[in-house]
């Protein structure tokens, strides 16, 4: 092409895939957020010079650590906060997905801790994954605190994550990381347990040294700063009518709050050497954890994230504005934990990479009071033109792992 | 005769068998099979096989077609050791009620029924009948000097077919088995015909004791041949 | 009429795989090595299943087969992504007695009569994998629970044994792996809607659990959990590098409290001792 294509986001301008797993380097690394605007620039998935990426580099290096010396730096953690005077040591947040139940099981049971789930619940709860996550707390055998979101303010920002970031699942992204550290303040429990590392999915490697997640990105000193669907809490207030107290479910922790009582956050998967599938078998072991009794829509996994049904159209959201879908998702990481050969991954992605997500589609549509035309006509909108080309009056990527694209 | 040479054993190929099994049964047993739809390839060989799964009608309509019947009645009548096997056993007989009645290959005198649409219990007969069932030696019978002579009385066999044959003279019956009620003759011997309504290269160790038995039989015959 | 025990074999390339609700692909070692304890522990069929045909429109099952079929001398039926006639004539060529459909006779039931007609109904098995909806229907699906076929499984029992199928093997996705137990409700819905054998299959923790199968109307029951963690229990050989796969499970733990692991001699014994009747296990 002669011509230089537009790139959104601040993508990459030449779309490549990662030699070993079936990610693509328009893959954008988590962000903050609460910083997160329209016009924010992604940092992406970088690639070395061999065309592996970071996620598969990270999972190479796993197989360099000594596992038996991190349980030990686990297990010397843990018994610093410990209690057995019958108050809990550590929170576990999650909503009954296959990766939390593991850790919060293996907290207690194997290493004596006595933690508390907390769940930020889904916008909407598929019929799938109610029972996952009532089992998780009633024969995994854990207390529970749910904090249900006020509905308005939730369905407001949902809707306005949608049409300015084309980001559906933000609001559970953003309720779920801060609501932790402000029950672990309020409650007094010192420290928070996530799951897998973000390094496996290819955040930055120097991260992964580290097994403590930043504090900085839990609080933030300027509420007027703070974005959320886009929007800054200032145009919030003023343009859509919520009031603070509308939004504190969604506020992140005061610092002051912080200072006198510090949060301990650890990556569990730093400690103990993460296997997502094998997590499902614990879960279902233990917890009678259930696979959908279906495909997931855009991918051919049944047990991967099944907690909420805006799920299936956020991994949409990503087809479209990044050029790769749910299937590259599960697929990469099945690939670099072996289970699938990168061939079997570029069929399963062929096959279903990018599948429209009709099921629960009209469902959230619904919910949102959003027309479907109009979701349509935002699709369109956040299409970046160095990924797609129309033709014949279908949208078509210009470049696919398995090289079909129209520039291929 | 070479005694290192393995004596080679036609398995007749009419389009209507997985003859693959019976083939890696009789090399196990020490013989080299041929799946072969010529009837050279039956007149070469030192013993034949007709193995078979599936209609009575088709199988004797493919037996024509392929002009593979003068040459089986031909070999049988020559004294080799012939065995047949499932349907193979059924086609030696004279007729079968399948769809009809088809005329068979007619070397043992009798007919092929189909299991009753009831069994003992009054309910219907499930068929074909798909599993292991037991050979019974018929009381005063011995099977020394026959395919079962290592077989202990009432070994499990597999079975797989939904008629039955019943030879007009039960002297020729070799053993019998029941199933839902019904008795039936599962194996027949006469002179150098033999027929197993079960199969043998289905049957693990004991199933494949007979191919053995039959390749000893073979032996003998080469031996009292030449 | 005796019962059939049949082990069922999940296969993705070479590797045995074992999931739960047929799901996941957790490596328990080489199918050739299960193969032959199985068939020395008197197994009276085995079912090689590839898992991951399907999903990829491709069966690659030829070489496993031929050499089970080497040194197996007990009925072996063979599925997984089977599309067509010659599908099927190569896999029984390769060596297997029966071959089992499920997607491509949903796709096009006709292929079952035509199969039946071309190779004999007795060859042909019809994989029926059921899935307990929320008003107590059981639905077929494919794909290894993945697909909807909006078809009940009942009335899609009948169907293919007008077609010619020579078996149905009947396979609870929400049971399968968990060690639960069979779902015998669902076994008697299908047993008595049907005169063609039915397979049952999903589900079992224990030898009692195969014999409620039967009591239920099964005419021959296949298992894997129980077996196959059994075997692995048993048998700790240290594994050379594995060409694919991930075999984190057998480096380690090794144990799936699920179900426990038994013995065919143990499911044989015990069916025995409910009055069932099988051919016994001891070595013949």
């Amino acid at each position: 092409m002669s011509t230089e294509l537009e790139t959104y986001y601040g993508l990459p301008a030449n779309v490549e895939f990662c030699t070993r797993c079936v990610y693509s380097n328009q893959r954008p690394n988590s962000v903050s957020e609460a910083a997160h605007t329209a016009e924010s620039k992604k940092v992406t998935l970088r690639f070395d010079a061999d065309g592996l990426c970071d996620a598969c580099r990270t999972a190479e290096l796993k197989e360099s650590i000594n596992w038996e010396e991190r349980e030990q730096e686990l297990v010397a953690l843990l018994d610093k906060y410990r209690r057995t005077d019958g108050y809990y040591d550590c929170i576990v947040p999650g909503s009954g997905g296959k990766d939390r139940c593991y850790a919060a099981h293996v907290l207690k049971y194997k290493y004596g801790m006595n933690p508390l789930t907390v769940t930020w619940p889904p916008v909407l709860y598929p019929e799938y994954g109610y029972p996952n996550c009532r089992n998780w707390i009633e024969i995994g055998g854990f207390d529970n605190i749910t904090m249900k979101q006020n509905g308005r303010t939730m369905k407001l920002l949902t809707r306005l994550a949608i049409e300015n970031l084309f980001h559906p699942f933000q609001t559970f992204i953003i309720g779920q990381k801060f609501m932790a550290p402000k029950l672990a303040v309020k409650m007094g429990i010192p420290l928070i347990f996530y799951g897998e590392h973000a390094a496996e999915f290819g955040n930055p490697i120097a991260e992964t040294a580290s097994a403590v997640k930043q504090q900085a990105e839990y609080t933030m000193d300027n509420i007027d700063d703070i974005h959320f669907g886009g929007a800054s809490v200032r145009e919030l207030r003023e343009e859509h009518g919520l009031t603070l107290g509308d939004l504190a479910a969604f506020l992140p922790v005061n610092p002051r709050e912080i200072d006198g009582n510090p949060i301990d956050f650890r990556y569990l998967g730093y400690y103990l050497k993460w296997l997502p599938q094998e997590a499902y078998y614990y879960a279902s072991e233990h917890m009678e954890f259930q696979a959908r009794p279906f495909r997931t829509e855009g991918t051919y996994s049944k047990y991967m994230s099944l907690d909420d049904k805006i799920d299936d159209l956020n991994y949409y959201t990503y087809f479209i504005k990044f050029g790769f879908g749910r299937c590259t998702e599960d697929a990469s990481q099945e690939i670099r934990n072996e289970h699938l050969t990168r061939e079997e991954g570029c069929a399963l992605v062929a096959r279903y990479d990018g599948e429209f997500p009709r099921r629960y589609f009209g469902e959230v549509m619904e919910y949102l009071e959003m027309d479907s035309d109009h979701f349509m006509e935002l699709c369109d909108k956040f299409r970046s033109p160095h990924l797609w080309a129309k033709v014949g009056g279908d949208w078509k990527l210009r470049h696919t792992v398995n090289r079909d694209g129209i520039d291929d | 005769m070479n005694p290192s040479a393995k004596p080679k054993v036609a398995i007749v190929d009419y389009e209507l068998a997985n003859m693959f099994s019976v083939a890696r049964a009789c090399a196990h047993a020490g013989l080299d099979p041929v799946v072969t739809s010529e009837p050279r390839g039956l007149e070469d060989a030192t013993a034949v096989i007709l193995p078979g799964v599936g209609a009575f009608g088709e199988a004797m309509a493919n037996l024509h077609r392929l002009g593979l019947v003068s040459p089986i009645q031909n070999v049988i009548a020559s004294g080799k050791p012939f065995l047949g096997i499932c349907l193979g056993m059924q086609l030696l007989f004279s007729e079968s009620e399948e769809f009809g009645t088809t005329e068979g290959l007619g070397i043992i005198p009798g007919r092929v029924i189909r299991f009753p649409r009831t069994n003992d219990q009054g309910a219907a007969t499930r068929v074909p009948q798909i599993g292991w069932n037991r050979l019974s030696r018929p009381r005063s019978a011995s099977w020394e000097g026959t395919l079962l002579a290592t077989t202990p009385n009432e070994e499990y066999m597999y079975f797989l077919h939904s008629y039955y044959a019943i030879p007009d003279d039960s002297s020729v019956t070799l053993c019998t088995t029941e199933y839902e009620g019904t008795g039936y003759c599962s194996g027949v011997a006469r002179r150098n015909v033999a027929g197993l309504q079960f199969h043998p290269e289905k049957s693990a160790r004991r199933g494949l004791a007979i191919y053995e038995a039959f390749a000893r039989q073979i032996t003998e015959a080469e031996d009292t041949r030449s | 009429m005796s019962i059939r025990v049949i082990p069922r074999l999940d296969i993705k390339g070479p590797n045995l795989v074992k999931g739960i609700h047929l799901e996941g692909l957790r490596v328990l070692g080489k199918p050739e090595d299960f193969a032959r304890h199985y068939y020395e522990a008197g197994a009276d069929e085995m079912i090689y299943q590839d898992v991951v045909a399907s999903l990829y429109g491709r069966n690659s099952l030829h070489q496993i087969v031929a050499r089970a079929a080497e040194s197996t001398f007990i009925p072996l039926t063979v599925g997984g992504g089977l599309r067509s006639v010659d599908d099927i004539r190569n896999v029984l060529r390769a060596g297997a007695d029966k071959v089992s459909l499920n997607t491509a006779a949903v796709n096009d039931p006709d292929l079952i009569s035509r199969a039946a007609r071309t190779f004999g109904s007795s060859a042909i098995v019809i994989s029926i994998e059921a899935i307990r909806q929320t008003d107590g229907r059981y639905l077929a699906f494919t794909d290894n629970g993945r697909e909807q076929t909006g078809t009940e499984v009942v009335s899609w029992a009948k169907r293919v044994e007008e077609l010619g199928a020579g078996e149905i093997c009947l396979t609870s996705v929400d049971r399968e792996g968990t060690g639960r137990g069979y779902d015998t409700d669902l076994i008697a819905q299908v047993a008595h809607a049907v005169s063609i054998p039915v397979i049952a299959h999903g589900g079992a923790g224990s030898a009692e659990h195969v014999a409620e199968a039967v009591l239920a109307g099964a005419s021959a029951v296949a298992f894997a959990s129980i077996v196959h963690y059994e075997f692995v229990r048993a048998h700790h050989r240290s594994e050379g590098h594995e060409e694919e796969g991930n075999t984190t499970f057998l480096r380690g733990d090794r144990q799936f409290s699920r179900v426990t692991p038994v013995s065919l001699q143990q499911i044989k014994d015990h069916l025995a001792s409910r009055g069932i009747e099988c051919r016994p296990a001891s070595a013949a």
